[in-house]
């Protein structure tokens, strides 16, 4: 069994520490690039959501590579991503590849006796004791969150930073050389080296730099090739960013789901525009958009995918947000034809007005 | 003392010089025909013949191309169009509240509070009823651009055309001229369907207030101007150089940059004459294989655009930097 992974930001190195501290074979598709969504666009359906094209060229470079098995989450949601397993798989079948899929999906939807069935297939190709498999999760989880620490770190340091580039520089080669690592424990070793460079990163406190929260589809924000590196460009122009949704925050999210505890604030700040889950992460990006207003910052970016059915809603509802609150929200649509030049001015145009702004002190700093 | 402003378009590519006043002095029009350095350079043709390097004070670019005519011409403000055109449309008018800027392919809502830009918004995905759209159709229907808003305003009763999508749009219309109907009613209907389109996409959730500014090329389509008076209720002002807009706030941009800068950058109307050549290649270095422009000037690189990683355009620093000119 050779397994692969789609790529999702930085999920593909948590899977190779996990992997790794498994001691499975495994193949990491090369990162997502044009020829990724060339190859996935050629054989899905043209009105399919991005991420669904993506995910498909991946498969298919692995599959070339020798995987043989797919790995990914289900939701069984009321969106079209409860749909892609099933569809992926019988796609890659027509198409005559001979992979398994094991979809890990909440017990509430295939019962937890189904999930532990189908993790332990995956197990099962460990020669690993089982103290030692559950001491590669472990590592997993933490190298994810650190990860996802360091990322958040770096986008809102790159608002201060003294020379411009520090932090994405810093970022780049923590992705890199974390890459290199052959072990889950030195993977970690490297993770809180960098960790610890982040901080040490010269700032100017005094700085007061545009902030902007980046809210809407959780792939679409996540994977940075899909959003056109949206947050490598926020950084180039020195402002500090944040994003809520991250892999962490969606385990933590889905671990919690089930008792109804998860992300309290979102279902409060959610709460007077739309106080239902409606599928997606739409009450998330709702909620999102208030909780950036009262933390202060100057506005919200939100990107999904052409065609996201949450998403759209959630778009229609922000102009409310924007209009209650005085807080400018910029909407971005993606799929694989979107023009650079186009979404560039956009974003630059945002920035610009933000900016003027805050000089005119019409905003609330 | 005059100021030059240049708007790269989809479809035209407008300059400007302003004086002192910042009053329009000189406005050209051209169509960009897919070639944005040819029609810069025919636009510094016809302005070296009255103008002399020394009168130009400052110079700004905006639009699509802004990127590369500032490479060209050397540029001291690079603005995208938003900004531009509210800060002419603001140097015209403090009071104005909401502009609404229909161009060549994109069409945009911006709207205004206390002199500042509070809210803007694009088209996203469609480009339904925008300028290249209402070209196509007039030239279809066999009647000069010019004259299209002059038919619709003979309009007794519009018919009712679908404008969700300009495939759509284009086929409803041919049905509605076989039935019967006269090209008045249905140019009007198209002009109405237009304005709909635009409420209820760009216009989505936004606050339109009086006084509104209707700019961009389409704004001299006078069957659109009523359409939207009709849909809004209030009167809706275009500007006498609604067209220029975007190159006139370009100007006043580069104006106010000269002013904490001291000198221009502009390199003068003998560019005109130079030889610039834009070579395209798709760059290996990694999977991403970006689509990567090189413009030569008789013959010595200049510029690049498109890559990703910077590999090409951090190669010759004296670029416009994209985000310290942003």
């Amino acid at each position: 069994m050779k397994i692969t992974i789609p790529h999702m930001g930085n999920v593909y190195l948590a899977a190779k520490a996990l992997f790794d501290g498994l001691g499975v074979d495994y193949v990491i598709p090369p990162m997502n690039s044009k020829a990724a969504l060339e190859i996935g666009s050629l054989h899905s359906p043209e009105e399919i959501c991005l991420p669904f094209k993506i995910m498909v060229g991946n498969y298919i470079q692995a599959i070339e590579q020798g995987a043989d098995t797919v790995i990914i989450t289900g939701s069984c949601g009321p969106c079209r991503f409860g749909e892609y397993c099933e569809m992926q798989m019988k796609l890659l079948r027509r198409l005559g590849y001979q992979v398994d899929f094991i979809v890990i999906d909440a017990p509430k939807c295939i019962g937890l006796k189904e999930l532990m069935a189908r993790i332990a297939r995956v197990a099962a190709a460990s020669p690993r004791s089982r103290a030692q498999k559950w001491r590669a999760l472990a590592q997993a989880v933490r190298i994810m969150n650190l990860l996802d620490a360091i990322e958040a770190k770096a986008h809102e340091k790159a608002g201060y930073e003294k020379v411009r580039g520090t932090c994405k520089r810093l970022l780049h080669a923590c992705r890199q050389e974390t890459f290199r690592c052959k072990t889950p424990r030195e993977m970690l070793r490297c993770l809180h080296e960098y960790s610890r460079r982040l901080d040490q990163v010269p700032c100017d406190n005094s700085a007061k730099p545009i902030r902007i929260a980046i809210i809407g589809e959780i792939y679409t924000v996540i994977e940075p090739f899909s959003n056109l590196y949206i947050e490598d460009k926020l950084m180039d122009y020195g402002i500090s960013t944040k994003r809520m949704m991250t892999p962490s925050w969606w385990m933590g999210n889905t671990i919690m789901s089930p008792l109804k505890i998860n992300s309290p604030g979102i279902r409060m700040a959610s709460r007077d525009y739309l106080p239902y889950y409606i599928g997606g992460h739409a009450r998330e990006c709702v909620g999102e958009a208030v909780l950036s207003w009262k933390e202060g910052f100057d506005g919200a970016i939100q990107i999904f995918p052409m065609g996201c059915m949450p998403e759209i809603v959630s778009k229609a509802i922000l102009p409310a947000i924007a209009r209650d609150k005085d807080f400018p929200v910029l909407s971005l649509v993606v799929d694989e034809m979107t023009g650079e030049a186009g979404y560039v001015t956009r974003i630059e145009a945002f920035i610009d007005m933000l900016e003027r702004r805050r000089s005119h002190a019409v905003s609330r700093h | 003392m005059l100021y030059l402003g240049i708007d790269v378009g989809s479809v035209s590519t407008d300059l400007v010089l302003l004086d002192n006043d910042l009053q329009v002095v000189e406005k050209l029009y051209l169509r960009t025909r897919g070639n944005p350095i040819r029609a810069v350079q025919e636009g510094l043709r016809t302005l070296k013949e009255r103008y002399r390097d020394e009168d130009v004070a400052a110079c700004g670019t905006t639009g699509s191309g802004r990127q590369i005519a500032s490479v060209l011409v050397g540029a001291d403000a690079v603005k995208n169009e938003i900004t531009a055109h509210a800060v002419a449309a603001l140097e015209l008018d403090r009071d104005v509240r909401t502009i609404i800027e229909i161009g060549g392919q994109d069409s945009k809502i911006i709207l205004l509070r206390n002199g500042v830009v509070s809210d803007f918004a694009m088209n996203t995905v469609c480009a339904a009823g925008t300028g290249s759209f209402l070209d196509r159709q007039a030239e279809r229907m066999g009647i000069p651009i010019e004259e299209f808003g002059d038919y619709a305003l003979k309009a007794g009763m519009p018919v009712r055309i679908a404008g969700r999508c300009a495939v759509f749009a284009e086929s409803d219309m041919i049905h509605k001229q076989q039935m019967g109907y006269n090209p008045a009613d249905i140019i009007m209907g198209l002009c109405e369907a237009l304005v709909r389109n635009y409420l209820n996409n760009v216009g989505k959730g936004k606050d339109i207030r009086p006084k509104v500014f209707f700019q961009g090329g389409v704004a001299a389509n006078k069957g659109m101007k009523l359409a939207f008076e009709r849909a809004l209720g209030f009167e809706v002002i275009v500007p006498e150089h609604h067209k220029m807009m975007g190159a006139i706030g370009a100007a006043i941009l580069a104006k106010d940059a000269v002013s904490r800068t001291g000198s221009t950058r502009f390199r003068g109307f003998a560019l005109a004459e130079h030889r610039f050549e834009s070579r395209g290649f798709e760059c290996e270095g990694c999977a991403n294989r970006c689509e990567v422009a090189r413009i030569h000037e008789n013959g010595r690189e200049i510029g690049c655009f498109g890559d990703r990683c910077g590999k090409w355009s951090s190669r010759i620093a004296s670029y416009p930097a994209k985000a310290g000119n942003m």
